[in-house]
């Protein structure tokens, strides 16, 4: 089983009480009226799929209930780090 | 309350002893799901000091996350509302069960359906976390004693599981 390291609770914990929440750091436009249907239909539905490297939202929903930040290696799926949501990327 | 409604617990009220563990249901109690920024608000709200650190608990007050706290207090306990403070008080007193497993198997019975540690899990210490697929919050009363906090519908699932392994 994978551990995940909660940034709030700082600890490790199994991978069952996270969930995954999407990609990380995609900013609600300021003023959604003023973008194209292309630009809105980007921020909406288009994100990133690398192979590798990946910021990503998670979830500590059966812990502590806070959403915090996580770098991940999509082919190992290895936790490089993990982050409190509002800090800079890593 | 009318005469014709009685109050009905969804677990029985007979305990089930096991090999060295008993599991048995906890007495009705006033339970109050407090959500504030600062702990402190919280302590205002009181009038006590309560836990900051994640995991800590004081005289029935658990740090659950980084603003979350629930109270578990005696029944019929009533706390203020909050007017005015920056409190968001909510009672949960029917919304739980208490279940508790006590005696010197008692973590054996948890850790068969829960990752966490707990040869590291201190006495006083308190979580929401899994056991199995249902969410619980485990508080550690003793050495030997865990309280269960379960929601009442997942109640009859995790009173089986718990007398299923204690009689193993
Ligand atoms: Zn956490």
């Amino acid at each position: 089983m994978i551990l995940i390291h909660c940034p709030y609770c700082d600890e490790k914990r199994a991978e069952l009480e996270f969930a995954y929440a999407g990609q990380a750091h995609i900013a609600r436009p300021a003023d959604p009226s003023a973008l194209s249907d292309e630009e809105w239909e980007h921020y909406l539905f288009i994100r990133a799929n690398p192979r590798g490297r990946h910021h990503e939202r998670w979830r500590h929903i059966h812990g502590c209930g806070r959403f915090f930040n996580a770098v991940r290696d999509t082919v190992t799926d290895k936790f490089e780090t993990t982050y409190k949501a509002g800090e800079p990327r890593k | 309350m009318s005469e014709g409604l009685t109050r009905r617990e969804p677990v029985p009220a007979e305990p089930v002893s096991g090999r060295d563990v008993i599991v048995r249901a906890a007495a009705p109690m006033a339970r109050y799901a407090l959500r504030a920024r600062q702990a402190s608000d919280v302590e205002k709200l009181l009038g006590r000091p309560v836990p900051h650190k994640i995991g800590d608990t004081d005289q029935g007050v658990l740090c659950l996350g980084p603003d979350e706290w629930l109270l578990l207090a005696p029944a019929g306990t009533a706390l203020s509302a909050g007017e005015g403070a920056a409190v968001a008080v909510t009672e949960v007193s029917d919304r739980n069960i208490g279940i508790i497993v006590e005696g010197p198997r008692a973590s054996e019975v948890l850790a068969a359906g829960c990752p966490l540690d707990f040869d590291r899990f201190n006495v006083g210490r308190a979580t929401r976390t899994i056991f199995e697929t249902v969410e619980v919050i485990i508080q550690r009363a003793a050495a030997d004693r865990f309280h269960v906090e379960v929601w009442r519908s997942f109640a009859p699932w995790l009173w089986t599981a718990f007398a299923t392994v204690a009689s193993e």
